[in-house]
Parts: structure tokens; sequence; C-alpha cells
């Protein structure tokens, strides 16, 4: 299992690699230029060329990559362009709100999927099943944000009982807990119905395996059979799914982030793209595709945990 | 899949009439389907025929009737201009349909061709599939930022990104089921009399992997249009005066709590569009998949 | 299914461990809402208007604008007086000024912020705007501000944040952190913390008490205040209507008359507010340079509509190129500005040569009636820019609109790409606009017109350096008429400031100078 792991992990090195290019090149193809964003709406030429030089935006660009690969290794990402601001520190301030939505999110998305899926799978074909899988659907085929733009008017405007502006505190408090209701109903709300179609099929495919008749036959429980002879199996699509659904979360987190203020890393990339602010910019790529990467590394770990057969291979 | 196939299949064409025409039929019997499938034809038709059937001047404007609720100046009131709902609904869809079919077909198209290389020829399978993983690395959202910046926002730069996000997907897809297919005897075969791998991979593997492909193309479609919407809700999507759905409902949003029709009537027509292509995919996925049709 | 928990959990203890645990307040702060944040609050490396409402607040200025946006009051200057040949400004500074950190403050500190104003090692983008400098120095507790030539819009220029007391220590410290990490002026609130695009926490400075006379008390009366950056203006609404905030001037305008009614919120306009939307041409392009294609778009398009339905009712559409509100402005303009009259902008471009095509746009020698328009994609703009295109294609001018990202956008407004453009902009005089966008010597930004003329040169080369007030307006009177004329730009509206206060306040008064509704934040109360 330690040489799954390792060799998943040399793996992604090259994919890093790639990824660090990509996303300098992308940059460097804005037709933006920072000296100017920097130098504001009223300035003219001569001040746009002095800032130009200051930060070193006349370098060919392979030295200009090789600069920033070196401090990479470093560890420093460099400071925004902007504000001066190290990327490092708001990369910082900025994971955690959004690690959090994250959690939130998921830790009651993938249950009620899972709940969801399972007892769809069981009843197979009746009318609860019809229903749990047309909601699923429905919440597939949602944008992210009317659910909260709805959410905001429902509970906010109507009915004014949740907060809605932003983090109102750290998660253990009442205050961060009300705070986070929201945002994590409308990006978790897109993910239920994800999870609950995936759970299905597969424990369909379970309920009809081999393993699973000798159980009944045993005459154990049926929750004992669904609980640890089929759900257990049929996780392993599951969890891929999920580390494969990550990138579709974190879009969907950019835009729950604009819509709630939420002071996460989704909203600290839109700024920094838009405002060509490079270093934050490559920064918040970096973190973003870091993030997929190693939750899919996870989920890789986790399929062999889960799945004895890759175990053994 | 076992590697041992029937020995009947290698002389026949690889995708047997009869199947279809049964896929067909198990597709008419699903009453969720027949239903999605009337609606796609309905908004296909509705956007084709949107010049024809729009009341008014998609591109006009009426600033003294702006935001009127649905039933007070046509059947579904007006937006912010002054303009008919059912007119920029309908040139919306036409739009919509169209940004989504060009992302889906170029990206499906260079995915497939490079799912078709990694499955066919396995020595360049590592470096492109590790390139498809660097892609698949950004989540598509930042390749639309990203391209918006370079090009500037507009249709170009949304469906340019949704290409690129389309492709790695398409890739795995096409690979995977074109690996299952090349196992198959009838390859071998084809193989041994000396067919060109062009030949091969068009008249044998790609027919076999049809089926896969249709119930991505079909399930991607209702999710392009969704990330199309979300890069319009950040203000990169069709520029004024375009009608678009997802741009209309990002834009609407600003009178959402006065006016919600102007946000809501688009946002649905988006739900429902994605709600047919979802039911559609999955029932299509259900009736190709051999285990789940006996 | 264990282990997959665990991870999850142990995801959560990260999360909560990365996460900084929020200030314990025993009374709840005064929150005002904006839309968007600054780049960073450093007086002199700032244009945006965002940096500016809250450097007012940290910092002082030698004089203060009066809400009528003419009149100079007092400020960290008790009196000032000007030599007759109008390049010396003495100020008397007022005694007792102290920094937030409460170390006095000396002449010397107002000459070395007004100095970095100018320094070319800063660079600062609006160090023009200080005029041309022959010295600044201190004289016992006079500061003496010698030009080179008279420069008439000196004093409003001084009122500007840009002209912000800092000390001189701290700038020092904190070099290109000034502004982002920490701050320390003479204002009325005393920076906190800064988290960006999030919120920006300032504190009452306990030593205030020199507030400017236009307030009826010169010391805060606030504990703390937030300000807090909301960038969906729905969510903005709500959370006012909720009682989540307490202040915001970045209100959605379909909103107010629902503020109006709701008991306990005050909803009031700035009259006197100066923040113009135009579009400008490029007098050199193949379609804008045609005169009468300038002209007839100014008759075609239906401005008192189009403030109307954008404003909802709460904007004024633009009578002339300036504010009829500004100083210097020449009310003759008005009757110089082409009426709308589609029909008659039609026979202007019959007459001019420009002949319908087959698909209804406009072509003269094989040119057709095209032009494309960039502009910052704000609130306003797209649906102006909607509104005016369908105007211009009832009578055969095609106009292809290109909005783009707040940021990016000035970088793009810097190209020759565009044929016109639109603009939303804050300004005090009529000299300083017009000095601003029509000198060739600002060629290309901000004078993206690309408009060269000797005599506008030279009018406003009179306006700027006049000593007598009637000469000034004289001159500067006879560019507006010029640029009229020539239907360089399309005035469109003036941006209105409307302050809405929540139940809990009392005393907010709209400002707007530069686009800071509350200015120096004095007089306001809480409640509770």
């Amino acid at each position: 299992m330690l040489r799954h792991t390792l060799q998943r992990l040399l793996l992604v090195l090259p994919v890093l690699f790639g990824v660090l290019l990509v996303g300098f090149l992308l940059m460097q193809v804005v037709p933006t230029d920072p000296a100017q964003v920097r130098a504001g709406p009223t300035a003219t030429q001569d001040v746009v060329e002095a800032i130009r030089q200051e930060l070193g935006l006349n370098e060919p660009l392979w030295k200009q990559f090789l600069i920033y690969i070196g401090r990479l290794a470093q560890g420093d990402l460099g400071v925004s362009i902007i504000n001066n601001v190290p990327v490092s520190q708001e990369l910082g301030n900025t994971i955690g709100p959004t690690l959090e939505l994250m959690v939130a999110s998921l830790i009651w998305a993938i249950p009620l999927g899972m709940l969801l899926g399972t007892i769809g799978a069981y009843y197979r074909g009746s009318l609860l099943d019809r229903a749990i899988m047309a909601v699923s659907v429905a919440g597939v085929s949602l944008p992210v944000f009317f659910l909260g733009l709805g959410l905001i008017w429902l509970f906010g405007f109507k009915y004014p009982i949740l907060p809605f502006t932003g983090r109102t505190g750290p998660l253990w408090t009442w205050e961060g807990i009300q705070g986070i209701i929201m945002p994590a109903i409308t990006l978790g709300g897109v993910f239920v119905g994800p999870v609950a179609r995936m759970t299905r099929t597969s424990v369909l495919d379970e309920l009809g395996a081999d393993h699973v008749r000798t159980a009944r036959a045993k005459g154990l429980g049926e929750v004992t059979v669904l609980l640890r002879h089929t759900l257990r199996n049929a996780l392993v699509p599951v969890v891929t799914l999920i580390g494969l659904q990550i990138g579709f979360l974190l879009g969907g987190a950019v835009v729950t982030e604009t819509v709630f203020s939420w002071p996460g890393i989704g909203r600290l990339a839109v700024g920094a793209i838009l405002s060509s602010d490079l270093p934050m910019a490559q920064g918040t790529i970096i973190v973003l595709s870091l993030g997929f990467i190693l939750i899919n590394l996870a989920v890789d770990v986790l399929y062999a945990v889960l799945d004895p057969r890759v175990r053994g291979a | 899949m076992s590697s041992v196939s029937d020995p009947l299949q290698q002389n026949l064409p690889p995708v047997a009439v009869a199947r279809r025409v049964s896929v067909l039929r198990m597709l008419l019997s699903d009453v969720g389907a027949c239903i999605a499938l009337a609606l796609v034809v309905l908004a296909v038709l509705g956007a084709a025929f949107a010049p024809w059937l729009s009341p008014t001047d998609p591109y006009g404007n009426d600033l003294a009737n702006t935001l009127k609720p649905p039933g007070e100046f046509g059947l579904l009131g007006t937006d912010g201009q002054g303009r008919d709902m059912i007119t920029r609904l309908l040139f919306g869809l036409r739009t919509t349909l169209l940004m989504g079919l060009a992302s889906v077909v170029i990206g499906g198209l260079i995915g497939g061709v490079i799912g078709f290389a990694a499955a066919y020829y396995p020595r360049l399978s590592g470096l492109l599939m590790r390139l498809m993983d660097v892609l698949l690395s950004f989540p598509a959202i930042l390749f639309g930022l990203a391209i918006a910046a370079i090009f500037g926002p507009g249709l170009p730069a949304v469906i340019i990104a949704l290409a690129i996000a389309t492709i790695p997907l398409m890739a795995r897809v096409v690979r995977g089921s074109a690996l299952v297919v090349l196992q198959q005897g009838y390859i071998e075969a084809a193989r041994s009399l000396g067919l060109g791998d062009l030949h091969i991979i068009l008249r044998y593997v790609l027919p076999n992997c049809l089926s896969a492909i249709f119930v991505f193309v079909t399930l991607r479609f209702g999710q392009v249009i969704l990330l199309g919407a979300a890069l319009s809700f950040l203000g990169l999507g069709a520029q004024p005066p375009t009608a678009e759905l997802g741009a209309m409902a990002a834009d609407g949003r600003n009178f959402l709590f006065f006016a919600p029709h102007v946000s809501v009537l688009p946002s649905i027509v988006i739900f429902v569009i994605v709600l047919a292509f979802n039911v559609l995919g999955d029932a299509l996925r259900d009736a190709l998949d051999p285990k789940l049709r006996k | 299914m264990t282990r997959l928990t665990a991870l999850l959990l142990a995801g959560a203890a990260s999360a909560a461990a990365l996460a900084t645990p929020a200030a314990a307040q025993q009374k709840a702060p005064l929150t005002i809402l904006r839309i968007i944040d600054a780049d960073r609050y450093d007086p002199v490396r700032s244009t945006a208007t965002a940096a500016a409402e809250v450097v007012y607040m940290l910092a002082d200025t030698l004089v203060t604008v009066d809400f009528d946006m003419k009149t100079i009051k007092p400020g960290l200057a008790e009196s000032w007086t000007v030599s007759p040949d109008g390049k010396t400004y003495s100020f008397k500074l007022r005694k007792g000024v102290k920094f937030c950190d409460g170390r006095p403050m000396t002449p010397d500190d107002v000459v070395y912020s007004l100095k970095r104003w100018i320094d070319p090692a800063i660079k600062s983008p609006v160090a023009f705007r200080a005029g041309p400098v022959k010295d600044i120095r201190a004289e016992g507790d006079t500061v003496i501000y010698e030009l080179k030539e008279p420069y008439s819009d000196l004093l409003f220029q001084l009122a500007l944040s840009f002209a912000s007391v800092v000390d001189k220590d701290t700038v020092e410290k904190l070099g290109q952190n000034f502004g982002v990490q920490g701050f320390n002026g003479t204002g009325p609130y005393c920076w906190v913390k800064w988290t960006p695009r999030q919120e920006l926490v300032l504190k009452k400075n306990p030593y205030y008490d020199w507030g400017p006379p236009i307030y009826k008390n010169p010391k805060p009366q606030i504990d703390e205040i937030v300000w807090k950056v909301i960038p969906e203006s729905n969510t903005l609404m709500a959370a006012i209507q909720a009682k989540q905030a307490d202040v915001t001037y970045y209100m959605p305008y379909i909103a107010l008359d629902t503020m109006q009614r709701m008991p306990g919120m005050t909803v009031q306009r700035q009259e006197n507010y100066i923040y113009d939307v135009f579009m400008g041409f490029k007098v050199d392009k193949p379609v804008s340079k045609d005169k009468a294609i300038r002209e007839a778009v100014n008759m075609a398009v239906d401005k008192q509509a189009i403030a109307k339905a954008i404003f909802f009712g709460k904007g004024t559409a633009l009578p002339s190129l300036l504010n009829p509100a500004v100083l210097d402005y020449d009310k003759d303009t008005v009757a110089k500005m082409p009426k709308h009259d589609p029909a008659a902008a039609a026979k202007l471009l019959d007459e001019a040569g420009w002949k319908p095509g087959a698909d209804g746009i406009r072509e003269k020698d094989g040119q057709k009636a095209t032009f494309t328009v960039y502009g910052i994609r704000n609130d306003i703009n797209p649906r102006i820019s909607e509104a005016m295109q369908a105007d211009l294609r009832k009578i055969g001018i095609d106009m292809k609109i290109q909005l783009w990202d707040a940021t990016v956008a000035w970088g793009k407004l810097a190209t020759q790409e565009f044929d016109a453009f639109y603009m939303s902009y804050p300004y005090v005089t009529a000299t300083e606009a017009l000095n601003l966008y029509f000198a060739s010597r600002q060629v290309p930004t901000p004078n993206r017109m690309n408009w060269k003329d000797p005599k506008t040169d030279e009018l406003l080369k009179t306006a700027a350096t006049a000593v007598d007030a009637q000469k000034r307006k004289e001159a500067i009177g006879a560019v507006q008429m010029q640029l009229t004329d020539a239907n360089v730009w399309v005035p469109l509206a003036s941006q209105p400031l409307w302050v809405v206060a929540g139940d809990r306040v009392e005393g907010v008064r709209a400002h707007g100078i530069y686009g800071a509704g509350l200015y120096k934040g004095l007089d306001i109360k809480l409640k509770r």
C-alpha cells in the first residue's frame, strides 16, 4: 500500500510541473499590462514605463519563468503586484474559509447523497426511487447562483433568519455556524445529486453480486447486508466520483463565494486573474490545482483501502 | 470484459441494426425520456425559428416600459431595456444551444482524437494522459477566467474555455471504451489483415465506442450549459446585446427582488434544458448498458 | 467508512486551525457596506474611490470642502493666504493636532506628506494634481506652498485625499506596506486591521477634536467602524434591510423606493454630487472623426429616458458637457447641446452623405457607420450601452460594445483599439476636469479622445494659471463651449449619490467628494 501511494506520488510530479507551466503561460498571454493596472486610470505613459522596469516585466519570458520557479522552490510565491501583500499570506488567509465551506458542504451532502442512493437502489423501481432520482437529476441541473440567490431571497429577505454577508466567525461558534448554513446548502446542494446517482448505480450492481446473495442466504439482517456487504464495496466508485467532481465543486465554490461574499480562495482567484495580479493568480492556480491533485491522490489511496483487489496488486 | 469474442462477430458490422432499434424502443418506452426528448426537440425548434416566432425585435429598446411583470406587457413581461421576454428567451435559447453545441463538438473532437490515440498507441498513452491530467487539474471556471482575460469576455472565450475543459473528460471516456473494444477478437483479425490504423479506428473502434460517446456528450451538454451560465454570472459570458440565457439570468439578478421574472425565467429555461439532457443521457445509458437492460 | 470519516474530520480540524478567532466586541460597530475594495490605502498610491472614501476618515488634509462642493473650509490649516501673483500659498496650521499614536503633528509632517505626493521616486499616479510645485517648506507653524506658476485649482486639489498628512515614521517603517499593513494619520478614525476584499476595521482617534467646521461636532462619536465589502448588490441590499449593516451609499437604485418606505430607514440624496457618466469619441478614427456622426449620436440618444430607466427615476440626465453643480460651469452650453431628435439626426446624416445601406446601417464612401465602444463592466455601463445601441440602430448607426472588468479595463482604455469609450469620473472644478481630459499633453491617456487643439490648450492654460476668478471662469467657459460644439463627448447622466442608513444611526449626511459619501464620518451617532 505504501508502494502504491509512492507510485501515485511520483506520477503527480510531472502533472504538477505541467500545471505550473500552463499557469505561467496562461498568465503571460493575458494582454493586460500589469504596470498599467498599477499606475491607475489617469497615469501617463512614462509613469507606466517606469513601473514596467521596476516590476521586471521587460525581461524575456523564459527568464521570468526560471526566476519564478527558482523562487517557488524556496517557498516564495512572490507578492501581489497590486497591493504588495505576500501571496502566501493571502493564500493562508483564504484557504481556511474555503476548506470550511467545502467541509461544511460535503459533511451533509455526501451522507445524504449516499443515503438517498442506497434507499433508491434498495427500493428499485418504486415511486420512492423515482422521486429520489428525479430530485437528484433536478439538483444536478440547477445553476449554483440561482440556488444561492433563491436562498438569500427566502431566508435573508423574506424571512430574515440567517446571515449571508460572509464569514461570521469560526466554525465552532454559533455565529460561525449560522453564517455557513446558506453557503453550505448552496454548494452542497449541487453535490447531493451526483453522489446519490452514483451510489444508487453501484449499490444496484452490488445487490446482484454473489457475495451479497450468500450473505442473505446466511440469514444476516437486511441492514447488515446493506451496510457491511453492499455499501462498503459500492463506496469505491462513489469515492472516485467525489475525487473527479472536486473540480466541479471548486467551480461552484467560486460562484458560491461570490454570492455570499465568502472570504475564500475562489474569490481571491477570480479577483486576481481579472485584475492581472500575476503572482497572486499563479498562486491561487497552484493551490487550486494542487488541491485537486491531492484530493485525487487521497482518493487513489482510499481506493486501495476500500478495495482489497487494488490493495493486493 | 472477456477477450474471447463471438466468432460470428468477426465478419459482422460492429453495430447491429437490430440493437439500435431496440435501444430506441427502450428509450421510447420510458415516459421521462420521451418528455425530455420532446423538450429538447421543442427547444431546438424554438431556437432555430426564433426570428420567425418572436413577436418583437430582440435588440430594440422601450425604456418607458422596463421590467414589466408577466402579463402586463407581453405574455412574460419585459426586461431591463423594455424588451419582450419571450423574444429574448427564444434568442437566448438559440445562443445558449449553439454555445453548448460548439464547445462540446470542438472539445469532443479534440478529446476524441487524443483518446483514440492514447488507446491505440500505448507508447503515447502515458504522455497524453498526463497532459490530460494537467488540463483536468484546472477547474473549468479557472479556464474560463484565464481565457476571458486573454481574448476579452464574450462568447468565443466561453466556448474555448468550455471546449478545453471538455477535452480531458472526452479523452478519458474514449480511451476507456476504446481499450475495451481493442481487446476484442475482430480487432486482432483486422490487424492481421494488414488494415491501416486509421481504417481500423474509424471502421471498427469508433462505431463500438459510439454509445459511450453518445451518453457522455448528452450529459456533458447539460454540464456545459451550466458552466457557461456560471461564467456569465461572473461577468465573462456573452456581451450585450447578445441574448444568452446564462447572461440574462446573471444580468437580471440585479432586479431579483423587484422583478424576479427577468432572472427567474431564463434560469428556469436553463434548468429545464439541462434537466432534459440529463434525463435523456441517463435513459440512453440505461438503454445502452447491457447490465441494466435485463 | 470510519477512515473516510477520520479523513473528513482531519480536514475539518485543519480548516479550524487556519481560521482566526473573531475579536470579542462589547458593542456592535458601525458597519458600512460597499461593493469593491481598494488595492491599497496609501493616499498617494491609489486613485480608487474605494481608497479615498476610507483615507478621508484615516487622515486629514490642509483644507476641506463644504457640502456645496464649491466652498473651501479650514482643515489642518486654520487659515491661509495667497500671494497677489497667485504663486505662494501660506497655510497657518492648527495647534494640538495629534496622530493616532499620540505624537503631535508638526509642520514638517505636512511638508513631508506633500513632498511625498510629488516625489518622482514614489511615482504617484496623482502627482500632477499637486500642480507646478517649486518648493514646499515650513516656517514656524506655517507651511509655505510655492508654485512655479499660478495654479487656480490648488486648494481644491489639496482637499483631496491624495494630499493627506501621514506620519513619516510609520511610512518609513512600513515602506511599500504603508496603507496595506498599517496606517498612521491625524484623521477622526484610526487603522485597526485590513482583510483585503473583506473588511477594514477603524477605531476612534481618542485625541481628535479638530473636525472641519462643516460638521456640528468636531469629535468622532463612534467607537468602531467596519467597512465591509459585499460584491453582490442583492446581498448588500438584503443585508441593509435585514439590519445586518448600518450604512451604505452603494444601494442599487432600484431598491431606494423600498428602503424609503421602511420604518426607521433614512434615505437621502446629495444634490451637489459630481460623478458624471459620459461617452467620449476618438476624434481621429474613421467614423468617429466625422462631426456629423458625433452630433447625430448626441441627438439620437434619449438621455432623459436612459437616466430615468438606468437609475430608476433616481438619477438626472446631464444637460451639458459638465455638471451644472461644478465650479465655473458655463450654463450657456445647455443651449448649444443638441436636443433629442432622432428624425433630425437622420436628416443630418443624410445631408452629411451617410446613406442607408442594404442592412439598414448607413454608409459613406464605402465606410460603414460602425464604431466600437469600450467601457468598464460595472453595474450601469452594460445597461446604458445597450440602451444607446438600440437608439443608434434606429438612425442607422451600428455601435459595437465591449466591456471589460474594472482592473483590466484601464489597460484596454489606454490603447487605440476603440472608437469611443464610457467613463464615469468624480471632479471638483471645471478647470480640473477639462485640463485632465482635453490638454494635448494628456494624449493617449486620459485624453483618450486624441483631442489636440492649440486653442483648447491655450484656454486651458489660461484657466489653470488664472489668478483672477472671473478670468478663469471665462477661459474655461470658452473651452466648454468649444467642446460642446465639437460634440466630442456624449454627456449622459449624473450618477446620483444616495446614502441609506438604518434606524440605529443618526446624523448621517451625504457628502461625496471624490465619491466619498461619508467624507470624515463625523456627526454620525449610534442610538444603540
